[in-house]
């Protein structure tokens, strides 16, 4: 649980140097990714969260600053940039357009081919990697990716960068622009592949509510910065801190948040549906016993 | 991978300069003189004068001159190519030798001609970027439709030249940007867009073109529908609310261009 995977140190991004349209996207961000967990990327629009992961596989260059990836150093241009991406899985925001293949089994087996596997191999694969994502390979596998829905589309992404069998995936905003029922069906194969599959997964969210369900950890963007880097309860514990830079908590712990305002004893560092219940019947059982034995 | 924003020409950058605010008729007018021009200068006292106009003009413009010379990057194959060739086959045979490379024999006027001819392409190319590095695309495409618009009963459709070019100028950073998102998504499932013989390297580019061509027509398809939501029905009885009108720093700019021509050709004649 403890050995890091992906670190950064004073990690610095500045895009397009030296033109008039230089702007700073990340100023010396110090980072660590533990082996094994769920870490919750979060941050308003524009902190630099998508540029933070792009760093993870050597798709851009630190203008300053180190990144490891499993303990070797990401050095552009050298052959273990495409050891990284190997084992750091990135799936962008939207990422359904950049599927163009013609049947959704060429298009997952893209990953694949680009490690030069034998044919077996990259057909074993896609059939995992589509039930992993929930399609029935053979139904969905002949397919045209673009006949199929957006939920299903965003699927078949994912299948794409996990049957390069990364030891880390990174999902950009997985749930962006999905119904509800699609939403649910990504985060609970998202949990499924964090717990089974031993996943290192690195989830950015605009959703405090999805990182809180998922997340064991949660890093805050700001400005280009760590403004939080804590365990789940305590980051969402820090309510006016977050909503101070435009971000809010979870809609559990605002109820509970809101119970205590209005005099209900609760502790407010409760995540889920079901905890949060417990919490308020515990305090609601407490206090009519204590009322009753008053009496 | 930021490369492809380097890509200077055809930028716009926002300033408050007295070049900026030029009327963008005057500004294409005197870009077309210039373009002229510099074909017509015949020795490097000509471009010499050109390019002190041009380096005054650019100065003006409070566009940082590293910039400007950046636009020059996507290009430098083919100067180098120009001046190469020119260096090689563009001076008259029987001129003085300089060395030779076995069949090859570079002279002194060669090489003269070909710095002249790169000297006039570099030129050539600051002063087109010059404009629109000065001149919005919207204003870019509100002179053209203007200086066009006398020619509408010769069949020249000015309206639908100017709004394809206002389209099209407004999608390239759009379209670079999301080549580049999609070189990289497939980058990041192992692509390899740089290595290999050209025939794999064409290959390579089939999962960056197909995503590209579907969202341009994806795109294309939700602006017309936005233009016609908003009433567009083509330029018949369009009325601007910017109405463009020549001021007296129109007049004093075109005296100051044709000033500077003049004495481009002349400096370069008998
Ligand atoms: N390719 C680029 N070129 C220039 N600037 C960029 C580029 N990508 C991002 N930026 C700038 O860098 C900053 C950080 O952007 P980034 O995309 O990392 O933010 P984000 O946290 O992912 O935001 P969002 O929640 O909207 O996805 C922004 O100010 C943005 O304008
Ligand atoms: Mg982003």
């Amino acid at each position: 649980m403890s050995d890091p995977v992906v670190v950064c140190e004073g990690l610095t991004h500045v895009y397009l140097r030296g033109t008039p349209f230089e702007s700073v996207a990340l100023r010396g961000v110090d980072l660590v990714v533990r082996r094994g967990e769920c870490l919750g990327l979060v941050g308003p629009t524009g902190s630099g969260k998508s540029t933070l992961v792009q760093h993870f596989n050597g798709l851009l260059r630190p203008t300053e600053g180190r990144v490891w990836v499993d303990g070797v150093e990401i050095r552009p241009g050298t052959a273990v940039v495409r050891e990284v991406r190997r084992k750091v899985g990135l799936l962008f925001q939207y990422p359904e357009h950049q599927l163009f293949e013609a049947t959704v089994f060429e298009d997952v087996a893209f990953g694949p081919r680009n490690l030069g596997l034998d044919p077996e191999e990259v057909q074993e694969r896609v059939r995992e990697s589509l039930e992993w994502v929930g399609l029935d390979p053979d139904r969905f596998g002949p397919r045209s990716p673009f006949s199929l829905s957006g939920g299903e589309m965003r699927r078949v992404a994912i299948a794409g960068v996990l049957a390069m069998r990364p030891q880390v995936l990174v999902l950009d905003e997985p749930t962006a622009g999905l119904d509800p029922e699609g939403r649910r069906e990504i985060l609970s194969r998202v949990r499924d592949l964090h717990r089974k599959a031993a996943l290192t997964v690195v989830l950015i969210s605009h959703s405090m509510d999805d990182v809180a369900r998922l997340c064991q950890r949660v890093v805050v963007l700001h400005r280009g910065q760590v403004f939080l880097d804590a365990p789940v309860r305590e980051a969402f514990a820090q309510s006016d801190r977050l909503r101070s830079i435009g971000l809010d908590v979870p809609r559990v712990t605002d109820v509970l948040l809101r119970l205590k305002a209005a005099g209900l004893p609760v502790r407010c560092d409760r995540l889920t549906v079901e905890e949060a219940c417990e919490e308020i019947v515990r305090v609601l059982q407490g206090n009519r016993r204590w009322s009753s034995s008053e009496a | 991978m930021e490369l492809l924003r380097s890509l200077t020409i055809g930028q716009y950058v926002p300033r408050a300069s007295p070049v900026h605010r030029l009327d963008p008729r005057t500004k294409i007018l005197a870009t077309t003189v210039l373009m002229v021009v510099v074909f017509l200068a015949r020795d490097f006292r000509g471009l010499g004068v050109f390019a002190a106009f041009l380096a005054g003009a650019v100065v003006l413009s409070q566009v940082p001159a590293g910039f400007v010379l950046r636009g020059l990057r996507p290009i430098w194959f083919l100067l180098l190519l120009t001046l190469v060739l020119q260096v090689f086959f563009g001076g008259a045979s029987g001129g003085t030798v300089l060395w030779r490379l076995g069949p090859l024999v570079a002279t002194r006027e060669g090489l003269v001609q070909g710095l002249f001819v790169t000297a006039r392409l570099v030129l050539l190319v600051v002063s087109t970027s010059l404009l629109t590095f000065t001149t919005s695309p919207v204003e870019l495409a509100d002179g053209m439709e203007r200086l066009l618009n006398p020619f509408r009963r010769l069949g020249v459709p000015a309206h639908e030249l100017a709004m394809m070019m206002t389209i099209a100028l407004r999608f390239i950073p759009t379209l670079v940007e999301e080549t580049e998102k999609i070189m990289k998504a497939q980058m990041a499932r192992g692509a390899d867009l740089d290595t290999g013989g050209p025939l794999r390297r064409a290959r390579a580019l089939v999962p960056i073109l197909v995503p590209l061509f579907v969202s341009a027509f994806r795109r294309a398809d939700e602006l017309a529908v936005a233009m016609e939501a908003r009433g567009y029905r083509g330029g018949e009885g369009r009325t601007r609310m910017k109405q463009l009108r020549y001021r007296a720093r129109d007049l004093w700019a075109g005296l100051v261009v044709v000033g500077a021509s003049v004495l481009v050709l002349w400096s370069g004649g008998p």
